[in-house]
């Protein structure tokens, strides 16, 4: 006591201080994240395709809707100049002579946010459900379980086109709040609401069948970290439910929800790409990867570059969020991990 | 055992009662249907429809009976007229629809009068006489609204379930005859060269989807197959329209078995690849998991020879949740593959239930939906057997 007492408060504080720098649980997992060289690969090129998008309307050289019924710039190979305009059309054109990087990078811009939403929505709801259903169990639990067993035991694609079908006659069956119709037209960057609103219904469906299995994850990894001896140590020092929830519970079940995450954000690529084809998800004038390819269909015999130009960017994006997710599980779970 | 099968099909029946219910609102909540198109000709004044037309297109889709005496006409037949009770009809009075809406004073002849909101009321008397399914509960799927106007439901499947479970089926079986033993080869030899390129593959099929597969199969192995003088795969359709002479299998002439076949090849082939991509991926995972397992170690302790062990005890336990998945091939038998049908062009359910939902042909659509449903839950229960035939310990109550 009299020694601390002779040495100046600034010496304490770093005599204090361990002398190795203990890693934080974060800086563990981003370090073993790392040395996964696919993954990281993964991301930067997610990165470059995000930015892309994101600088959307600032480099697309000619407008969205941009089109040119001229027989001369329809089908124009990629590198070629406007016929009317001399600009360059870096992709090349599509049937109605509408420039196709341009519509390429908006297509990114649309068909990554809706993903990211869809699958933002439909974890959130999940990890909700599933926590209050594994942590009071019971009579929510049972209500939850109910809820869970009804959704997943819907067959999927058939449900999504019917419900696609039904509500995108109509997208103001729905009610929504303008707030999200107003950030959906901003960050998709449409010009009529009604676009915004279309392609809110979409995400509507695509994260109203995505939360099942998130739920049904949060709930087992709920059912564990409860009865862990850290829960019941903060229950003796007298934390309430809430603080529990919060402080202790779902921080040690989410690396889970995080891996599932990713490999859902692949999976809401892949129905919402499903549905543009089949001609009831997002439709034109809206560019998405979906639709893009769908139209080349027709056209793809005597164009045989066309149907690439969109899988491109989806085949990247799709293998990017898959190895993003291998990546993260190796590395949130060290004792799953190759090798 | 039976306690618990009871159980199970009694949740499934709620269950299947519950979809239908939700799932046939939707489907009449929307706004449109097949009205739409008609209402959309009268605004452009080139067809006015007549009231009489009018009424008769209402009555034919049952839009002018309210939502539920619909429902129940549909899920079983009733109501179909007054309700007969000890010889005697009741309640022939009671308004269960409205063909016109409008304001309207309806005179009872006791004097009464009631301000309505609908011009001519649908009684249920009214119902007496008109043609009625027997009910889906009583397997009668109704007539088609659209397709093929006035024909039974299960006619236009009938035509269409071979296809789709021809597809489905010679998918699925491919898939699994590859998808095990190459899941547990790719486990047991972890990190050698077939296990870096089977994974590799693995993991291309099953990020990307279907429809990317199928458009890349229609573009590089039909025509320019064909051009390079290999044998090659008929873009699309089931049947080709003359012979045709293809490398190695000769001249196949049109609308024979070896023309089905080889039409279909490309879509089975596209198909077993993406389902065998995920599975070969869950195997491996869980033949991975098993080998690390207690038990494993206990059965190479004792001497058993290491085929014994993988065979005996690896593979037989890592298979078990591997159920969960094989299950699911049930109801894709009859729900079909939507995408790689409308890919390729081919008549099967999936492209039907696509075509309902175009054209509003809601019973072909309910129908349709109705039976995946039903083989969804189907496919859950056996599921649950399969575990216990598989896993004494796990035991159903």
């Amino acid at each position: 006591m009299a020694l601390t007492a002779n040495i100046p408060p600034k010496r304490a504080e770093k005599a204090l201080k361990p002398l190795a720098r203990s890693d934080s649980q974060w800086s563990l997992v981003m370090r073993r994240f790392r040395r996964h060289k696919l993954a990281m690969i993964s991301l930067g090129v997610l990165l470059v395709i995000l930015a892309t998008s994101l600088v959307a309307k600032q480099i697309a050289p000619f407008a969205r809707d941009y089109l040119n019924v001229d027989p001369a710039a329809k089908f124009l190979l990629p590198f070629s100049r406007d016929p009317v305009s001399g600009d360059m059309h870096w992709l090349g054109t599509n049937h109605i002579g509408q420039d196709l990087f341009t519509r390429l990078i908006y297509a990114s811009r649309i068909s990554l946010t809706t993903a990211f939403l869809a699958t933002t929505i439909g974890t959130f709801i999940g990890v909700v459900l599933g926590t209050l259903a594994g942590f009071f169990r019971g009579f929510i639990d049972s209500v939850v379980q109910r809820v869970i067993d009804f959704f997943s035991n819907l067959p999927n694609l058939p449900i999504l086109l019917i419900l696609a079908g039904v509500l995108s006659s109509d997208p103001k069956i729905i009610p929504m709040p303008d707030w999200l119709i107003k950030l959906i037209q901003n960050i998709m960057l449409f010009e009529q609401e009604r676009e915004a609103r279309v392609v809110a219904v979409i995400i509507f469906i695509l994260s109203l069948l995505g939360w099942t299995g998130v739920a049904r994850l949060m709930r087992a990894q709920v059912l564990q970290v409860r009865e862990r001896e850290f829960v019941e140590g903060a229950r003796a020092l007298g934390a309430n439910s809430l603080s529990i929830i919060f402080r202790h519970v779902v921080p040690n079940a989410f690396p889970p929800v995080i891996v599932a995450y990713t490999l859902g954000l692949a999976g809401s690529l892949t129905a919402e790409t499903g549905l543009s084809f089949l001609g009831i998800g997002i439709q034109n004038p809206i560019p998405t990867w979906g639709n893009m390819l769908a139209f080349t269909q027709s056209y793809m015999w005597a164009h045989p570059w066309l149907p690439l130009i969109p899988s491109f960017p989806m085949f990247l994006c799709s293998v990017a969020f898959n190895f993003i997710g291998d990546g993260l599980r190796d590395a949130l779970d060290p004792r799953q991990a190759k090798g | 055992m039976v306690n618990f099968l009871v159980r199970r099909i009694a949740a499934m029946i709620v269950m299947l009662m519950i979809t239908t219910f939700v799932a046939y609102n939707l489907l009449n909540l929307a706004p449109g249907g097949p009205l739409a198109e008609l209402l959309q000709q009268q605004q452009n004044n080139t067809n006015r429809l007549d009231p009489g037309a009018y009424d008769r297109i209402m009555q034919r889709y049952e839009f002018d009976i309210y939502l539920m005496p619909r429902y129940t006409r549909w899920l079983i037949g009733w109501p179909n007229g007054p309700i007969n009770l000890f010889g005697q009809e009741m309640f022939g009075g009671t308004q269960v629809g409205c063909l016109r809406e409008g304001r309207t004073i309806l005179k009872y002849p006791d004097g009464r009068e009631v301000v309505s909101d609908c011009e001519s009321p649908v009684f249920l008397n009214d119902l007496k006489g008109r043609a009625v399914s027997n009910g889906i509960l009583r397997l009668d799927f109704g007539t088609s609204q659209g397709i093929l106007r006035g024909r039974p439901v299960s006619e236009l499947l009938n035509s269409r379930i071979g296809l789709t479970m021809l597809l489905q089926g010679l998918s699925s079986l491919i898939a699994l005859i590859i998808a095990v033993p190459l899941g547990v080869i790719t486990a047991v030899r972890q990190y050698s060269k077939l296990d870096y390129v089977t994974t590799a593959i693995a993991f291309l099929g099953s990020s990307l989807p279907t429809l990317f597969w199928g458009l890349m199969g229609l573009m590089f192995l039909t025509q320019p197959l064909k051009e390079a003088g290999l044998p090659y795969f008929p873009p699309g359709t089931l049947s080709s329209n003359f012979a045709e002479t293809v490398p190695i299998l000769g001249t196949i002439k049109p609308e024979s078995p070896l023309d089905y076949l080889w039409h279909v090849a490309l879509p089975v082939s596209i198909l077993a690849f993406v389902s065998l991509s995920g599975w070969i991926r869950f195997i491996r995972a869980s033949v991975l998991e098993v080998l690390k397992q207690d038990y494993v170690r206990t059965a190479r302790a004792k001497g058993l020879t290491e085929r014994l062990v993988i065979v005996k005890h690896a593979v037989r336990n890592a298979l078990i949740p591997f159920i969960t998945l094989v299950v699911t091939i049930l109801p894709g038998l009859v729900s079909g593959a939507i995408i790689t049908e409308q890919i390729f062009s081919l008549p099967g359910v999936g492209n039907l239930l696509v075509g309902a939902i175009y054209g509003a042909d809601y019973s072909v659509a309910m129908a349709i939906l109705l039976i995946s449903v039903f083989l969804t839950l189907i496919a859950y229960i056996l599921a649950d057997i399969l575990y216990t035939v598989a896993d004494p310990r796990i035991r159903l109550r």
